[in-house]
């Protein structure tokens, strides 16, 4: 065989793709400008994909901001409302000033958690599988279901279920806010709080549909309106339809009245154990409490 | 016609590359946890495999059985294929970046991948002629993404299942590679 033809086929195609490489690189049109500053942007961005401000990744969305910066303000990145590092280096690159306080939110369960049920479930361990099953088989058709839906879609591992209760418990301090949860929740009972929001309030017991559940549960919303009575500011602000108090919290001056006043002295509580602390309140009642 | 018929539905099915030929497993296993990856992962397989039995049959037919150097075969397809792939890369990336970002994590990974490669070995083994090689090499892409679409189909139901611990993950998914390769021992003989 010879040598020298094996050896000048080898490297003849090895030239011709080399070239053919080096025309393409040359001729192509180069990468666009608005591709560049995408680059840039998304080098700001969190990089977890978790769909939050509605894009289907980090690299459509700073596309989408390359294209017009105020997309950050109707679809906002919860995650980079969390690090005023990354926050800061986006405002630079973007130009846009963001008042963090007004649009940075967080995840709360409106369910203290109760450990009744009707029967022993032993389906799919899903809580969208679970409510499809009669409601679910907690006596409460608003009582979380604690099989973890909302703990799977968690990108940062902000939300752990208390075995106890039976409930899915988000930590305020490493939630981003990003609503995933909300949606995921079969119930419904997951709602989004402003994140200066320190007041939570653990029911989703809606009075008027007659349902048995308030009466199995030790913990559920009386309907008694005491914390509506005790604000002085005219934070809360009473749902008729629904008999369940709603917040106000540019009002809320922390006073800690409608936690006094609650029967239960569980339903509101303050949603951050240091602020708990720095407030004074509670103090004797924590001991029986959960969180 | 008929030939190319045969030739396609043997690729498709009979002559599967996952499950009748074992190339292409670590894809197969990987990429196969979701059903939108696998699609993707499917589709560009199937393009990386028609852009390279094209080339790589051009080349057998007019360059490597003239001078009679068949033997040469595997070198020059690996060379031919990684070149083109990063051609294609750049072309996607520079034309169209949607398609880049869909496929764009996929094509680097399928450069040296042993589907891409075997099925222009096989090309060149049976002496296919151009057009054979791309009608087998566009049933083998179809081949490898229904396979990987019946897979990841069945583990995303799997994920579910109330499985023993120690079984949870791969070990269930190579079962199901299993009783899935057994399913598609049924189709032999049919062409």
């Amino acid at each position: 065989m010879n040598t020298g033809l094996i050896i000048t086929i080898l490297s003849a195609i090895g030239i011709v793709c080399g070239i053919l490489i080096f025309m393409v690189n040359r001729f192509l049109p180069k990468e666009p400008e608005s591709l560049k500053k995408t680059e840039e942007i998304s080098g700001h961005l969190p990089g977890v994909n978790c769909g939050a401000c509605g894009y289907p990744g980090c690299f459509a969305y700073a596309q989408a901001l390359a294209k017009d910066k105020n997309t950050f303000f109707t679809n906002t990145c919860a995650t980079v409302l969390q690090e005023p590092g990354m926050l800061k280096g986006l405002e630079k690159t973007l130009g846009i000033e963001v008042d963090s306080s007004k649009i940075n939110k967080k995840a709360v369960v409106h369910c203290y958690g109760n450990p009744g049920v009707i029967g022993n479930y032993s389906g799919i361990k899903t809580c969208n599988a679970a409510s499809k099953l009669l409601g679910g088989y907690k006596e409460c058709p608003y009582g979380c279901l604690g099989l973890g839906d909302c703990m799977a879609v968690c990108p940062n591992d902000a939300i752990s279920i208390d075995k106890e209760m039976n409930v899915a418990v988000i930590d305020p301090d490493k939630c981003i806010g990003c609503g995933l949860c909300v949606k995921e929740c079969p119930i419904g009972i997951i709602k989004l709080v402003p994140a200066n929001a320190n007041i939570v309030y653990l029911c989703s017991y809606q009075s008027l549909k007659n349902i048995p559940g308030r009466e199995k549960c030790d913990v559920g919303c009386l309907h008694c309106k005491k914390c509506f009575k005790a604000c002085e500011n005219g934070a809360i602000i009473w749902n008729e339809e629904k008999a369940i108090p709603e917040f106000d919290f540019t009002r809320c001056t922390l006073c800690g009245k409608c936690i006094e006043a609650c029967p239960h002295g569980r339903l509101i509580e303050l949603s951050n154990i240091a602020l708990k602390e720095k407030a004074g309140i509670l103090k004797d009642k924590e001991k029986n409490k959960r969180r | 016609m008929n030939n190319l018929l045969t030739i396609f539905i043997a690729m498709v099915i009979v002559n599967n590359m996952v499950l009748a030929k074992f190339l292409g497993l670590c894809p197969f296993f990987g990429v196969s946890k979701k059903l939108s990856n696998a699609f993707s992962m499917g589709i560009a397989v199937t393009l990386v495999m028609l852009i390279a039995s094209v080339s790589t049959s051009v080349i057998y037919n007019y360059i490597l059985v003239p001078y009679k150097v068949k033997f040469m075969n595997i070198v020059i397809y690996i060379l031919v294929i990684a070149s083109l792939v990063q051609i294609v890369e750049l072309i996607i990336k520079r034309t169209n970046i949607i398609l880049y970002n869909a496929l764009g994590i996929y094509l680097p990974l399928i450069t040296t991948n042993c589907t891409v490669l075997g099925i222009t070995l096989i090309n060149s083994a049976e002496n296919y002629s151009i057009l054979e090689s791309v009608v087998s090499a566009l049933g083998a892409g179809i081949g490898f993404t229904l396979v990987l679409i019946i897979m990841s189909g069945i583990r995303e139901k799997l994920d579910l299942a109330d499985s023993p611990k120690s079984m949870r993950g791969l070990p269930v998914a190579f079962l199901v590679a299993a009783l899935l390769a057994l399913a598609f021992v049924g189709f032999n003989g049919m062409v």
